[in-house]
């Protein structure tokens, strides 16, 4: 997920998107949801958006297969389930 | 179906903006998404508050503890949230009525020890060991449980069935550091008997995660006498799992040498337990073991071990409902 809001918004979206997935670096987080957690986030973020000024970006892969992912610099966030 | 946290280190874990936040010493802190979980595991150790565990009541998110040689210690087991006074009547009945009691528990028996054979089938065939002799013993084992006339003569079979078995992972693993020689417990003795209590203690805990996703009530177990002690039915459902899960992860984590003589420690009382690094190594294992999916054959679709595992649990609870008879999940190599 990719959101690009207004200065008053940025700090609701990003608190509402953290229940949901992994901070990896600003205005961008990762995860893995099922369909329904998708849809649930979805809701959850328009209820914050200004529709005619903020955009939010979703890029779903159907399997972790296909995709391929590359850090160049510092890694700040990452989503794994050890700590 | 959410998933599992792993929190190995030490620190604090509270509510924070509507999810979880945890902070360590030396290290930045971090959210982790709420909606997407479903159990944390606690290794390490951890300060949390009461808030924390409402929100967990809340979120219908478990909570296991292990003490610091990865023991477990208990649950938080937050308030029932799946409540069904007819699901719970008809598991004490079933408990209480000694004939069907009993069936049922020859049932899972036999799935387990099913699921035995053919683990040792598998290395059988792969790695062209003798093992004749204890295969045949537990198919003889496995055809006593149903006329057996009780449930504790029930678990004497099982525990015969479960020595004999364990005779095969010394002629399996050739690693002289990994003899298991006799199957110890409180402390275990060697490597072998570590990682076995380890292991077979996680899948436990897994069945108990599922079984709070349903009807069921833990604490009425079939084969595992109910007592004053805590959860039995977990422990259950896990017998049929064991082969499958446990041992077999095991022995690749062995044979492959990702685990090795290093990662384990002798403890003062003469306990051998796996170290942090041991254990996260074990871990991770498990963790991607019990997400693997296998094509179910009557569903056909892909199905996690985890999500098997809950499967497991609704056929039980369709058992005692009288609806459909169990029959336990048998491993098909």
């Amino acid at each position: 997920m990719f959101y690009d809001v207004g200065e008053k918004r940025v700090g609701k979206v990003l608190k509402t998107a953290r229940r949901y997935l992994t901070w990896i670096q600003n205005s961008v987080l990762e995860g893995d949801l099922s369909p329904a957690t998708f849809e649930a986030l979805k809701i959850d973020v328009r209820k914050i958006l200004d529709l005619q000024y903020d955009s939010v970006l979703f890029y779903a892969w159907r399997t972790e297969r296909y995709m391929s992912r590359e850090v160049v610099g510092v890694e700040r966030g990452c989503t794994d389930f050890m700590v | 179906m959410g998933k599992t946290l792993y929190l190995l280190s030490s620190g604090s874990l509270k509510r924070k903006d509507n999810t979880l936040f945890v902070e360590r010493v030396g290290e930045k802190p971090r959210f982790l998404p709420v909606e997407t979980t479903d159990e944390i595991m606690v290794m390490g150790e951890l300060d949390l508050n009461k808030s924390l565990l409402e929100f967990l009541t809340q979120k219908q998110i478990i909570l296991h503890f292990f003490n610091y040689h990865g023991y477990y210690a208990g649950t938080y087991y937050p308030r029932e949230h799946m409540n069904s006074g007819a699901v719970i009547l008809a598991q004490a009945a079933h408990y209480t009525d000694e004939a069907r009691r009993h069936k049922l528990a020859s049932t899972l028996i036999v799935g387990a020890i099913e699921n035995m054979r053919k683990v040792v089938a598998y290395y059988q065939r792969r790695a062209s060991l003798d093992v004749e002799d204890i295969l045949s013993d537990l198919e003889r084992f496995e055809a006593m449980a149903p006329q057996s006339g009780s449930v504790p003569a029930l678990m004497g079979i099982e525990g015969n069935a479960r020595n004999r078995y364990y005779q095969f992972f010394d002629r399996l693993v050739q690693d002289e550091a990994f003899k298991m020689v006799e199957r110890t417990r409180r402390p275990p003795s060697n490597r072998m008997n570590a990682l076995i209590s380890f292991l077979n203690s996680m899948c436990y805990i897994l069945a108990l995660s599922q079984i709070y996703r349903t009807h069921l009530d833990p604490r009425i177990g079939f084969l595992h006498e109910t007592n004053f002690r805590r959860f039995s039915l977990n422990l259950d459902l896990a017998e049929i799992f064991k082969p499958i899960l446990v041992d077999r992860l095991i022995f690749s984590l062995v044979n492959r040498r990702e685990i090795q003589e290093k990662h384990f420690e002798k403890e003062t009382g003469g306990g051998i337990y796996l170290n942090d690094r041991g254990r996260e190594i074990v871990l991770r294992a498990w963790e991607t073991r019990v997400n693997e999916t296998i094509e179910h054959p009557r569903l056909k679709r892909n199905v996690s071990y985890r999500g098997l595992m809950r499967m497991e649990a609704y056929k039980i609870q369709k058992h005692i409902l009288d609806d459909t008879p169990y029959d336990p999940f048998v491993s098909r190599w």
